[in-house]
This record gives C-alpha cells, sequence and structure tokens, in this order.
C-alpha cells in the first residue's frame, strides 16, 4: 500500500515540496549565520568614542595637523597681500588697509572671516606666503545670532608685517588659541548688531 | 485624492498620455521621505499596493553650481565640485580637473596620477559603502548600515590626514593634487586594506546571503541590456545589466592602464540578469577590486613632484572640451567651454544619478510601492547629483 503510494506521487510535486523545504531550511540558516555574525561583536573591542565624555587623548591629538578647522589670523607676521581675499571663492575675507595722511604709514584696520560662509576648502591657506592665515584645529564654535560669527581679528590698527631675509620659519601661533579667543566672544557676550557695519 | 478627473489633472504636466483607471489613486513620495536618499519626489500612480507607475520630479535640491562656474575662476570652482556628488567627492575633483588641464594642455605629474587614483578608489568604496548599506537600511535592516559606517570612518580618517577634510576633500588641483601623502600614510591605507578585505566576506555572511533581503531584491526591478543602454543608464547600474563598460577600461584615462583588475558584471546571481540584486551584488564586488587596485598603486608609486606648474590666475584659450571619468556612479563628464578668460564660458556637469533617474518611470511599472523602495536604493541615487 505505501510502495503504491510512494510511486503515484508526481515527480515534479516531489520537487516541489522539496524547494519548499529547502527554502525554509535556507532562510533559517541565512539568519542565524546572519545572527552569529552580529552575536560576535560582543566579544570585540568598540571602537565608538564618547565624545566629549571620554577621550584617550585631548582633541587636539586625535585630530590630524592637516585638518581644516576654523580660520585663524596671526596678525603678527600679516603682510597685507591680500591675496586670501582675492582667492576665496566666496568672498568670506575681508581685508581694509588705511594710509596716515601724515606719515604714510599703512595699517591694517580689518580683517574679517565670516565662518558662517566659509566652506572650509583651504584654497586661501594656499597661498598665504607667510602662513600666517592658518586652519586651526577647532571645529566647535556655535552662537546664537549668525553676525556673531563674523570674526573680526583687528582690535587696534597694525602695521603690516615685513619679511626680513634672515629669517627662514616664521613663528605663527597655530595652536589655535587665536581663534578660540575670538570664539570666547561667542559664548560670553553675544553681540547684537542689527545693522551690516560694512 | 479619489476623483479620477483629479488625478489626471494632477499628472497631466508629467505624462499627458496617462491612462485613466478607475481605482487609481496617486500619491506623494517624499520629497522628505528618508528612503529617497536626500530630496526626491516621486508621484507615485497605484492601484491599491500594485503601482502604475512612479514618475519622478526632480529639482528640489538645485543649487545652480554650473552657473555658479561662469563666476569663478578656474582654481576657485574646485570646491564647489566637491558638492556635487558628497558620497563621492574625488571623482568631481577629477573630472573638472582633467577638463581644464586638457583645455590649458597641462601635463600632470605621474605621482599625481597614482595619488589621484588612490584617493579616487578609496572614495569608490567609502561611497559604495553607503550605496549598499542604505538599500540594506530602506529595505529594514538596520546593523549593515551601521557597520559599514563603521568601516568609512576609517576611509574619512585617512582622507582627513591626507587632505584635511572628511567629506568635501577639496584635494585635487589642476595640475595635480594639493599636498602629497604623510609619510605613515601608505601603512594606513594597507592596514585598513587588511582589515576591511575580510570584512567583505563578513557583510555577506550577514546580509548579502541573507534570505529574506534576497527575496526582496532578486526578480524586482529588472532592468534588460537593452533598456540599460536606451535609458543611458551607466556604470555599476549598467554593468549590472550585464554590459561591460568601464571607462578605467575602455577609456583608460589617467594610469589606470597599469593596473590589472576585473570589472564585476551582473549574471543574474539570484534571479534574472538585471535585477536590484545584481546591482547590489556588482557594487558589493567592485569593492574587492578596488582593494586591488589601491594595493598595486601603492607598491608602483613614483616618487618626484605631486603638482605641475600652473600659474595662480590661470587663463586658457578659447576651446571646448568633454573630459569624463568612471565615478561611483558612473561615467561622470564635465563639459567645458573656456573663452579666453580666467573663468568659464560654459561648464555642464553629467553625472550617473541623473540617467538613472529616467529608467524609474519604466521599472517601476508593476512594482509594489515597497519595492521602490528596492529599486531607488539598488539605483544608488544621489539628490546632489540628481540637480546639481
Amino acid at each position: 500500500m505505501v510502495s503504491a503510494m510512494e510511486t503515484a506521487v508526481n515527480p515534479s510535486v516531489r520537487s516541489a515540496v522539496r524547494k519548499y523545504f529547502k527554502n525554509i531550511y535556507q532562510l533559517f540558516y541565512s539568519i542565524l549565520e546572519g545572527m552569529a555574525v552580529t552575536f560576535s561583536y560582543l566579544f570585540r573591542r568598540p571602537i565608538t568614542i564618547q565624545y566629549p565624555y571620554k577621550l584617550d587623548k585631548p582633541m587636539d591629538e586625535i585630530i590630524p595637523d592637516r585638518f581644516r578647522g576654523i580660520l585663524g589670523v596671526d596678525l603678527r607676521y600679516c603682510i597685507a597681500c591680500r591675496l586670501c581675499q582675492t582667492t576665496c571663492p566666496i568672498a568670506c575675507i575681508a581685508i581694509d588697509l588705511e594710509r596716515n595722511p601724515e606719515t604714510k604709514e599703512r595699517f591694517i584696520t580689518r580683517f574679517d572671516i565670516d565662518i558662517s560662509k566659509c566652506m572650509f576648502c583651504g584654497l586661501c591657506v594656499e597661498v598665504c606666503s607667510t602662513g600666517t592665515l592658518h586652519h586651526s584645529k577647532i571645529f566647535d564654535g556655535t552662537s546664537r545670532h549668525v553676525e556673531n560669527l563674523v570674526l573680526e581679528f583687528v582690535n587696534t590698527p597694525v602695521r603690516p608685517f615685513i619679511k626680513p631675509k634672515s629669517i627662514e620659519d616664521i613663528p605663527v601661533d597655530r595652536s589655535g588659541a587665536i581663534t578660540r579667543n575670538k570664539l570666547k566672544d561667542f559664548f560670553d557676550l553675544p553681540k547684537f548688531r542689527l545693522t551690516d557695519e560694512a | 485624492m479619489k476623483n479620477p478627473a483629479k488625478v489626471n489633472e494632477a499628472i497631466r504636466h508629467l505624462k499627458p498620455q496617462a491612462a485613466p483607471f478607475e481605482e487609481e489613486m496617486s500619491l506623494n513620495f517624499g520629497p522628505q521621505h528618508p528612503s529617497t536618499h536626500g530630496v526626491l519626489n516621486f508621484l507615485v500612480v497605484t492601484d491599491g499596493e500594485v503601482m502604475h507607475q512612479a514618475l519622478p520630479n526632480i529639482g528640489y535640491l538645485h543649487r545652480g553650481i554650473e552657473k555658479l562656474a561662469e563666476m569663478t575662476p578656474y582654481s576657485g570652482f574646485m570646491p564647489y565640485t566637491d558638492r556635487v556628488d558628497y558620497l563621492a567627492a574625488m571623482f568631481a575633483n577629477q573630472v573638472f580637473a582633467m577638463a581644464v588641464e586638457s583645455l590649458a594642455e597641462i601635463e600632470v605629474p605621474k605621482r599625481a596620477e597614482y595619488l589621484r587614483v588612490i584617493v579616487c578608489e578609496l572614495n569608490r568604496i567609502a561611497s559604495h559603502f553607503i550605496a549598499t548599506g542604505a538599500l540594506a537600511l530602506d529595505l529594514g535592516a538596520v546593523t549593515p548600515f551601521v557597520q559599514w559606517l563603521r568601516e568609512r570612518e576609517f576611509i574619512n580618517d585617512i582622507m582627513e590626514a591626507l587632505c584635511g577634510a572628511r567629506l568635501t576633500y577639496n584635494y585635487m588641483r589642476i595640475g595635480g593634487v594639493s599636498v602629497d601623502m604623510p609619510g605613515d600614510l601608505p601603512d594606513k591605507i594597507l592596514r585598513f586594506l587588511d582589515h576591511f578585505e575580510p570584512i567583505i566576506d563578513e557583510y555577506n555572511r550577514l546580509i548579502s546571503n541573507n534570505e529574506i533581503f534576497v527575496k526582496r531584491l532578486a526578480d524586482v526591478a529588472v532592468i534588460s541590456p537593452i533598456d540599460a543602454v536606451n535609458f543611458g543608464l551607466v556604470g555599476p547600474n549598467l554593468r549590472a545589466s550585464g554590459i561591460g563598460i568601464d571607462l578605467r577600461k575602455t577609456l583608460g584615462y589617467s594610469v589606470y592602464p597599469d593596473f590589472d583588475f576585473e570589472v564585476p558584471l551582473g549574471k543574474g546571481f539570484r534571479g534574472a540578469l538585471g535585477d536590484a540584486y545584481d546591482r547590489y551584488m556588482v557594487r558589493i564586488l567592485e569593492m574587492t577590486q578596488s582593494c586591488r587596485i589601491i594595493r598595486q598603486a601603492l607598491e608602483k608609486i613614483p616618487g618626484g613632484e605631486y603638482r605641475a606648474n600652473v600659474k595662480k590666475k590661470l587663463k586658457v584659450e578659447e576651446n571646448e572640451v568633454y573630459s569624463r571619468v568612471e565615478s561611483a556612479r558612473g561615467e561622470m563628464g564635465v563639459y567645458l567651454i573656456s573663452d579666453g578668460t580666467d573663468r568659464p564660458y560654459r561648464l555642464k556637469i553629467k553625472t550617473g544619478s541623473f540617467t538613472a533617474m529616467s529608467i524609474v518611470e519604466k521599472a517601476s511599472q508593476g512594482l509594489m510601492v515597497a519595492d521602490l523602495i528596492a529599486l531607488i536604493g539598488s539605483l544608488d541615487v544621489v539628490a546632489p547629483e540628481v540637480d546639481r
């Protein structure tokens, strides 16, 4: 009786049944395989950094030296060539020079960088011959007002730097302290400027 | 919108010959839907769960980059090219640099070409991470996406150490690259490759061979080879349909002829030729080939200059050129007309995502609504590249 039933089953039906169960087997096998991969991550070291609460090293050491952060200017060494201003594709750098009518001396009266416009492309830093315009490693700067994002580097008018031939390396302060000082103004005293002074 | 007259009214400007269906309903899919990979809008005309058609409606991310080029000096336009395709910025950098170089007849040093190849292939891997990971994410698998993001972080770190930025690199310059590799970078890249190549197998075990995932993609949105050519598909989408056009091989630009690598083609891995799973699998296989190219490039890289001497204020004589590269999303081309000044007269960027959008209307006919996600994800559309 049993053998008669077996012979009666159509071979195509049998293969369909086999395929059905094979599908189910494959489904569960592949899911378990994926789960095994996921499970193995329980025993591996996580690579997550709990920024800013738990850092192995200070942030300045984690960030590579070439990082293009918020721009900084060490005004002591600016020769006022204005190359950065002309190179910037979005014109976020504004430099004003004024000449004292009596002594004929030139002064940098304005060196503003609008970091709300800046796209950190680094073209201005590339053309700076003295290296005074530099990227700091600072990437975090927030303000409640977009007007405050204009960094004004000139407090009192400065004379442009004249590069002596003897000096090879100009000791530009690239530690980011200059930019950090300017950014401090955002947090401490938000400035309200209703009209554009420029 | 249940009124069929209103439906036809709504889609008339998109497709006048749309046949009226009694039970038809039109839905807006996007532009803020997370599965559209940016701001893309689809007008989905459905009858229940089955789509009659999905009509892409682009233009939400238009930024006028081509017009900006006409106002920017040649060297100043490089940062803008980063923004054409934010997942694979190196290719847009390279294609623009190549266009200007061939116009101004600047010879690029060999070392710069090798550096370009290395960063481009790294960028291709990073871009495919997002393509394949986001496809899995859209279909409901979150783990693979997060895992690929972790791997991508290593590439971002490498790029950061190389050029200072993680996504908008602005690394290439007209006549070469901006900076040479730091001394420890080749080791870093090799360490990443050693770590990464076994991860591909692990990833395949995690998701590519997963039966649920395969069932969602296999035999879905099949694009025949003829359609793929007729609709102008490029890159992995074209190769998934079995047509072996890869500009790295067929055009042999830059120093790609120096390397030994294969071009993976779709062959119906788990279903029909040119289905969504083929498009997914081609990208996974391409990563392995990119690793091969990077290894060879790091071995063969010559010393010397990394940047040719180019005038700061570059002026190009009146001429026109079309240059193209094989981007992560297929052929990326720049058509550039110069008029003797220091800025382009006209610049046109051709991208792979834009042509991929054209097939959505045909491939989506008769699909389920949920499979539209699989179609868009498998085409690897990046919205800023569609609109520019």
